[in-house]
C-alpha cells in the first residue's frame, strides 16, 4: 500500500498542495486530474522527495518513507521500490535505449530480477528491441515515453507514478500508452497516474480524484467520475 | 626530415600523456561539477612522492603506481566529501556550488603547493630510469618516454572501457549529461560524483607518476599542468574522453614542433594560441557532443 498522508508543500508563500492525502493499492491504478497548474506535479514530485514537503508523510508498505523524502534523497526512495517517469523526461536522451534500460536496474534491489522485468517491459514495447542502439534523443516522442516507462519497471517498483504520459502524444499513440498500465497493475505494481486526459485515464483507472488549486477533491470511483457532471464539463468537454 | 620525425614522435608521445592528464580533470569537471584548479598540484604531488620512492628505496615508478594510485582516490574522495560536499551544503544547491567551487579549488592549490614549497622548496626533481635509446620509426626515443606513453593510453583505455562498458560507467555518464534526473533512476549522485572525482584523481597520480619516469620537475610547475590540462579539456569537450585523446595529440604535437623549430620559449604561448582559437571556433570541443 502506497500511503500519501496530509503532503503540504509550499513554493514561497504560495501553498502548490494542501494537506492530500491518497492511497494506492499493490496493482490498483489510480489517476489524479487536474488543469495546469492544480499541483499535479507537484504531489508526485513531493512524494518521490523531489521537492521538499512542509508537512505530511509518505508510507510504502507501512514503511514511512517521510525523512527521506524530506532530505531529498530521490535516489533512495527509488531503492525503496517507488518510482516516478516525470514530465515529458524520464530518460537519458544522449545515451542509448540499452544503456538507459541498464540504468533503470540500477537500484540494488532490482538487478536480482533484472532479466525478468527486462522480459517484461520488452514484451510491453517489442519497439524498443528494434531502437536498441539507437540515441534516445532521436527517437519519437512516442518511443521517447515508451523508453522511459520501461526504464521506470526495471527498477522493480512496487508503485509506479507517472505525471501525464500522454502529454504531446497523438491520440493514438496516448492510448496506446495508457493502455500498456492494466498489465503493468496485473503485475502487482500499484499505479498511480496523474492527467489533464480524463477521457483515456479513466478508461484504464479504477479510482481517481480530481485536483483543484493544490486541494484534493471529489475522491471516487472511475465510474462514478465520468459520470460526474463537473469532472464532465471540466475535463471531458461535454455537459 | 629527421628532425621532423623527431618532433613528430616527441609530440606523440607527450601528446599521449596529456591525453590521460586532461582524462582525469575532464571527468573531475564534467561528471564531479567541480572545476579542480588543484590537480596540477595533486599531479606534481604524485610526481614527487614516485621520485622519492626511486631515491630513497629504489623503487620503481611502476610499484609506486601500485601505491600512489589508491593512495590518491582516497585523497581526493575526502577532499570531495570533506570539502567539496560541505560547500554544496552551505549554498544548498549544486549549480550555486559550481561557481564557488572553482575558488575553492584555487584556494585547495595554494594549500596543496604551498605545502610542498614548504618541505621540499623551488628544487628541481629527476631520476634516471630506464634511460635506454630504442630506435622507432627512424627516430631515437628514450625507453622511459616509450614506457610512460604505452601506460598512459593503457590507462585510458581502460578508463574508456569502465565509461562506456559498464553499468557503473553509465550511471557516471548519465550524471553528466542530465545530473537531475538520474536520481530518479536510483543513481546516489553525490556518491558517485565523489567516486568520479576520486577516480579523476586516481588519473591524476597516474599522469604524476608517468611525468616523473622522463621529466625535470619542480613545485611551482603545478600550475603549468592545471593550466595544459584546462586547454586539452575544453579543445575536446567537457567530459569527452575521445575528445580528450585527440586534442592532447594535437598540443602534444603543437608544442614539440614549435619548441624545435620556433623557440622553445614559445611553447606555452602556442599552448594558448590553441587555446583561443578553439574557444572561439568551437562551442563544445572538436567532437561536439559530450561523453561518446
Amino acid at each position: 500500500m502506497l500511503e500519501i498522508r496530509d503532503l503540504t508543500v509550499f513554493y514561497g508563500l504560495h501553498a502548490a498542495i494542501r494537506n492530500v492525502s491518497l492511497q494506492v493499492a499493490p496493482g490498483e491504478i489510480v489517476v489524479v486530474l487536474g488543469a495546469n497548474g492544480a499541483g499535479k506535479s507537484t504531489l508526485l514530485r513531493a512524494t518521490m522527495g523531489m521537492v521538499r514537503p512542509a508537512s505530511g508523510h509518505v508510507l510504502l508498505d507501512g514503511l514511512d518513507l517521510t525523512s527521506l523524502v524530506r532530505r531529498n534523497l530521490t535516489a533512495q526512495v527509488v531503492e525503496q521500490g517507488l518510482v516516478l517517469v516525470p514530465e515529458r523526461g524520464g530518460t537519458f536522451t544522449d545515451l542509448t535505449v540499452r544503456e538507459n534500460l541498464l540504468l533503470g536496474a540500477f537500484p540494488r534491489r532490482a538487478r536480482a530480477r533484472e532479466q525478468e522485468l527486462m522480459e517484461f517491459a520488452l514484451s510491453l514495447f517489442p519497439r524498443l528491441k528494434e531502437r536498441w542502439n539507437q540515441r534516445v534523443g532521436t527517437m519519437s516522442g512516442g518511443e521517447q515515453r515508451m523508453v522511459a516507462v520501461a526504464r521506470a519497471l526495471l527498477s522493480a517498483p512496487r508503485f509506479l507514478l507517472l505525471d501525464e504520459p500522454t502529454l504531446g502524444l497523438a491520440p493514438v499513440l496516448a492510448k496506446q500508452l495508457l493502455r500498456v498500465l492494466p498489465q503493468i497493475a496485473a503485475e502487482g505494481i500499484g499505479v498511480l497516474l496523474v492527467e489533464q486526459n480524463a477521457h483515456l485515464s479513466l478508461a484504464v483507472a479504477q479510482r481517481g480524484a480530481v485536483l483543484s488549486n493544490g486541494e484534493l477533491v471529489h475522491a471516487a470511483s472511475a465510474a462514478e467520475l465520468r459520470d460526474d457532471p463537473v469532472v464532465r464539463a471540466a475535463y471531458l468537454g461535454t455537459q | 626530415m629527421a628532425s621532423l620525425l623527431d618532433a613528430l614522435v616527441t609530440g606523440i608521445v607527450y601528446g599521449g600523456i596529456y591525453a590521460l592528464l586532461a582524462l582525469g580533470l575532464t571527468l573531475q569537471y564534467g561528471v564531479a561539477r567541480i572545476l579542480n584548479l588543484a590537480y596540477g598540484d595533486f599531479l606534481i604531488a604524485a610526481a614527487v612522492f614516485a621520485t622519492l620512492l626511486y631515491q630513497r628505496y629504489q623503487l620503481s615508478p611502476l610499484i609506486s603506481l601500485v601505491v600512489l594510485l589508491p593512495a590518491s582516490f582516497v585523497v581526493h574522495l575526502l577532499v570531495y566529501h570533506l570539502v567539496f560536499v560541505q560547500l554544496e551544503r552551505r549554498r544548498g544547491s549544486w549549480r550555486a556550488m559550481e561557481a564557488s567551487s572553482i575558488l575553492l579549488a584555487f584556494g585547495l592549490s595554494f594549500v596543496v603547493s604551498g605545502a610542498m614549497l614548504a618541505i621540499f622548496g623551488g628544487q628541481l626533481f629527476s631520476y634516471s630510469y630506464l634511460l635506454v635509446p630504442i630506435q622507432l620509426f627512424g627516430s631515437v626515443v628514450p625507453a622511459n618516454r616509450l614506457l610512460a606513453l604505452i601506460l598512459a593510453l593503457a590507462f585510458g583505455a581502460f578508463a574508456y572501457l569502465l565509461l562506456v562498458r559498464t553499468r557503473i560507467g553509465t550511471a557516471i555518464r548519465a550524471i553528466a549529461v542530465d545530473p537531475d534526473g538520474a536520481p530518479l533512476a536510483g543513481i546516489d549522485v553525490r556518491r558517485w560524483a565523489g567516486f568520479t572525482f576520486a577516480f579523476g584523481g586516481l588519473i591524476c597520480a597516474a599522469t604524476g607518476v608517468l611525468i616523473s619516469m622522463f621529466q625535470t620537475f619542480n613545485v611551482p610547475m603545478g600550475v603549468t599542468f592545471t593550466l595544459k590540462a584546462l586547454v586539452v579539456v575544453i579543445m575536446g569537450g567537457v567530459g569527452n574522453a575521445v575528445g580528450a585523446l585527440f586534442a592532447g595529440l594535437i598540443l602534444g604535437v603543437t608544442e614539440s614542433f614549435v619548441a624545435r623549430f620556433i623557440s622553445p620559449g614559445l611553447t606555452l604561448a602556442a599552448v594558448y594560441g590553441l587555446f583561443v582559437l578553439a574557444v572561439l571556433t568551437m562551442r563544445t570541443g572538436i567532437f561536439g557532443r559530450a561523453l561518446r
